[in-house]
């Protein structure tokens, strides 16, 4: 990943759609990782498997899918009310709202309430938006220990690797490679490398941390406008955790994550767990609203990030990007994902969704290549419990890659665009595209061999004959053949 | 801090410019005509409901023993012996009669996360239960207990009324019309997959749940 010095200063290497290398470079060192591939894959299938049952057994499935697709659409079409609604009952049960633009601005406001709060260190909820931001190398800069607290975020974390899925964000490394990550940085020579072990270890390393860290950083599930509560989805209880204990809690949240109602948990919860880990509910989910006193962190503080959303909400094939709750079913499904794993999108958010997010997050201007990292065969499409039309997305996002590359100076001789702009300008004339056909049936003579197949082209063409072969023009076009037949009546024409 | 609510309102004024939202007298009757096909009524018998919610529990490895309202103090004394535990907080809300003799019992009259950490078990009520996923709903009040007291021992006692146990999610949500302020939705004891998705139990919440389902429908219990 290369490191641009006028970039934001962040000496940890992240997955910055900004420096990443496009995707067609970034899979050749996971293609060439048999491990990791094995890794990702064998994850993916045991997810798949405990999703397709627990699917199965749903008889009102597509009914709840449609109901999560119609809330989350309402919510976007309605998003100014909603976010407003959600601040004034959240701010009337204690909670301090803000607003941040974008990461630069989330990240200065969080660091503001950790110096009022005296805070050098920090323990921390998995949260997909967290990295987004890159918060974690922010604060370690400004000399704030983070701690995450999720099994998986830890093992990345004190590996210094990142996040490569956003439900399991460890699943390409193995209990080796963990074993070998948490004796070295817990000190634990004699470490076994079975999971029960490896789990205990963690459990142990973090118990002190979440007794005495009183500040916590969390990221949101789900905001309820009309009560203004927060809620996280979560298995293992770092969550209730970072949640109870600690005396300040701050939260990140997109401004995309609110629900109108209490009642659409009922939803919502019903096709989370079952889409993202394969169970009919997650072990625990957390529901708070501000501050209760007595009970959990007395000072409450949450950010609404934009950071490039409401801009997605203009159009409305883009705006069902913003749907997504998370759940990693896509890329569970996706044949791609399976083959790459997560870090060759160059992007906290890998997969099918994150190539649609990210460019869009990017306003465009990076991450172009995502929108191809795919067969477009539609698996995301029918595993996303809120309906997102991901292959029609991506196939807008690459007409806009497409129109933002053929006007540019450097793309003018691209063969592809060449090419293009030929074949633009013989199919709108007939009689071009007649010519161009007698005198192309000419040319492709010496490379067809006698049994009718061409074997190899020079040049570009050669890019298709070295892995397939052609077969050769026949005598006549079409056209030809007809034309002809009206000529000679068979006399069985009615 | 700078500027916020210059964010605040370039952030809604940019979704203003990008979204159509209907007139707020409008929001909600835009929001009730939203399609709810889904099932929201269970069609199980109270007694397939709670074998079911007894299944799903036994399924998260849950320790799951029932008893006639009559039985219930008896039932959790026998579970605490069993447990080989002694000290135990209670929330200050529940009933004397649950409190059994010869334990020491910490009454969570705001204990000290330290001192919580100290005790070995927990002994809760429960505002409801839902069979077709096995999730037992904490609301935290006085018989619940503060969220702190159910996370930090290592040994969770709830006692589930029959009458509590619905069968599907929004049954639940249903029984909810002024929302929570705190909840915790509980299905299965903490447990983590992250490593290769072998499913561990027991990371950082607690390891062990038991739950001791009270038969108080008229229609039930064949051992009472």
């Amino acid at each position: 990943m290369s490191h641009d010095p006028n970039g934001p200063v962040l000496a940890h290497p992240v997955l910055d759609p900004r420096y990443a290398e496009p995707f067609p470079k970034a899979v050749l060192p996971v293609l060439r990782n048999p491990q990791l591939r094995k890794n990702v894959a064998h994850a993916i299938d045991v997810i798949q498997a405990k999703r397709g049952k627990l699917v199965q057994e749903k008889s009102d499935w597509q009914a709840l899918r449609s109901a999560g697709a119609a809330i989350r659409s309402h919510v976007l079409e309605n998003l100014a009310p909603y976010l407003e609604i959600f601040e004034a009952r959240c701010t009337a049960a204690g909670g301090i709202v803000h607003w941040a633009a974008d990461a630069a601005e989330v990240r200065q406001i969080i660091l503001d309430i950790l110096r009022q709060e005296q805070a050098t260190e920090v323990i921390k909820i998995k949260t997909m938006t967290s990295a987004e931001i890159q918060l974690n190398p922010f604060l370690e800069a400004a000399g704030v220990r983070t701690y995450e607290t999720d099994l998986a975020e830890i093992i990345l974390q004190l590996g210094q690797d990142e996040p490569s899925h956003i439900v399991v964000p460890a699943l390409h490394v193995n209990r080796s490679q963990v074993r070998e990550i948490f004796a070295r940085t817990m000190g634990l020579k004699d470490l076994s490398d079975d999971p029960h072990a490896l789990t205990a270890a963690a459990r142990t390393y973090l118990r002190q941390k979440f007794l005495s860290i009183p500040t916590a950083i969390s990221g949101a599930n789900f905001l309820v406008a009309e009560t203004g509560s927060v809620v996280v989805v979560e298995s293992e209880g770092n969550g209730r955790m970072c949640l109870t204990l600690p005396r300040t809690m701050i939260t990140i949240a997109g401004i995309e994550k609110v629900l109108p109602s209490f009642q659409d948990l009922e939803v919502m919860l019903q096709v989370l767990a079952r889409s993202a880990t394969g169970e009919r509910m997650n072990p625990y989910t957390s529901v708070w609203t501000g501050v209760t006193p007595g009970d959990g962190p007395q000072r409450f503080h949450i950010v609404l990030l934009d950071n490039g959303r409401s801009r997605m909400l203009a159009k409305e094939t883009e705006r069902q990007t913003l749907r997504c709750i998370r759940c990693a079913a896509c890329m569970n499904a996706c044949p791609v994902y399976r083959q790459t794993g997560g870090h060759a999108y160059g992007s906290v958010y890998p997969g099918p969704i994150g190539a649609i997010l990210t460019p869009q997050l990017m306003q465009m201007h990076h991450a172009q290549t995502l929108p191809y990292a795919s067969s477009l065969c539609g698996a995301c499409y029918e595993v996303c419990p809120v309906k997102i039309n991901i292959p029609e997305v991506l196939l807008e996002l690459r007409s806009q890659v497409v129109n933002q590359e053929r006007h540019t100076a450097g793309r003018f001789f691209d063969p592809m665009y060449l090419g293009l702009r030929v074949a633009n300008l013989l199919f709108s004339r007939a009689w071009l595209f007649h010519a161009a056909q007698y005198f192309g049936r000419i040319g492709i003579r010496f490379f067809t061999r006698k049994d009718g197949w061409i074997h190899s082209l020079p040049s570009i063409g050669g890019k298709w004959t070295q892995t397939r072969d052609l077969r050769g023009f026949p005598r006549q076009t079409f056209h030809e053949w007809w034309a002809e037949r009206d000529l000679k009546p068979t006399g069985e024409a009615k | 801090m700078n500027a916020p609510t210059q964010s605040r309102q370039q952030i809604l004024d940019r979704i203003r410019a990008n979204t159509r939202s209907v007139a707020a007298e409008h929001l909600e009757s835009a929001y009730a005509t939203l399609p709810r096909t889904y099932v929201r009524t269970g069609s199980l018998s109270a007694e397939a409901r709670l074998a079911l919610m007894i299944e799903r529990l036994r399924e998260y490895d849950a320790e799951v023993v029932e008893c006639a309202p009559q039985d219930l103090p008896s039932t959790i004394a026998a579970q605490l012996q069993s447990s080989g535990k002694r000290i135990f907080i209670a929330p200050a809300g529940l009933p004397a009669s649950w409190l059994a003799l010869g334990f020491d019992w910490r009454i969570d009259r705001d204990l000290s996360s330290a001192e919580i950490e100290l005790a070995e078990g927990v002994v809760t009520a429960a505002f409801c239960a839902v069979a077709d996923s096995g999730t037992i709903v904490l609301h935290h009040s006085a018989t619940e207990g503060r969220r702190v007291i159910t996370l930090l021992p290592d040994w969770h006692l709830c006692i589930l009324y029959a009458s509590q146990v619905v069968e599907t999610l929004p049954e639940y949500f249903s029984r909810c019309q002024n929302p929570p302020m705190l909840a915790t939705y509980i299905s299965g004891p903490s447990a983590t997959a992250d490593i290769e998705m072998t499913r561990i139990k027991g990371v950082h919440g607690p390891r062990f749940l038991h739950v001791i389902v009270v038969h108080d429908h008229a229609d039930q219990p064949k051992n009472q």
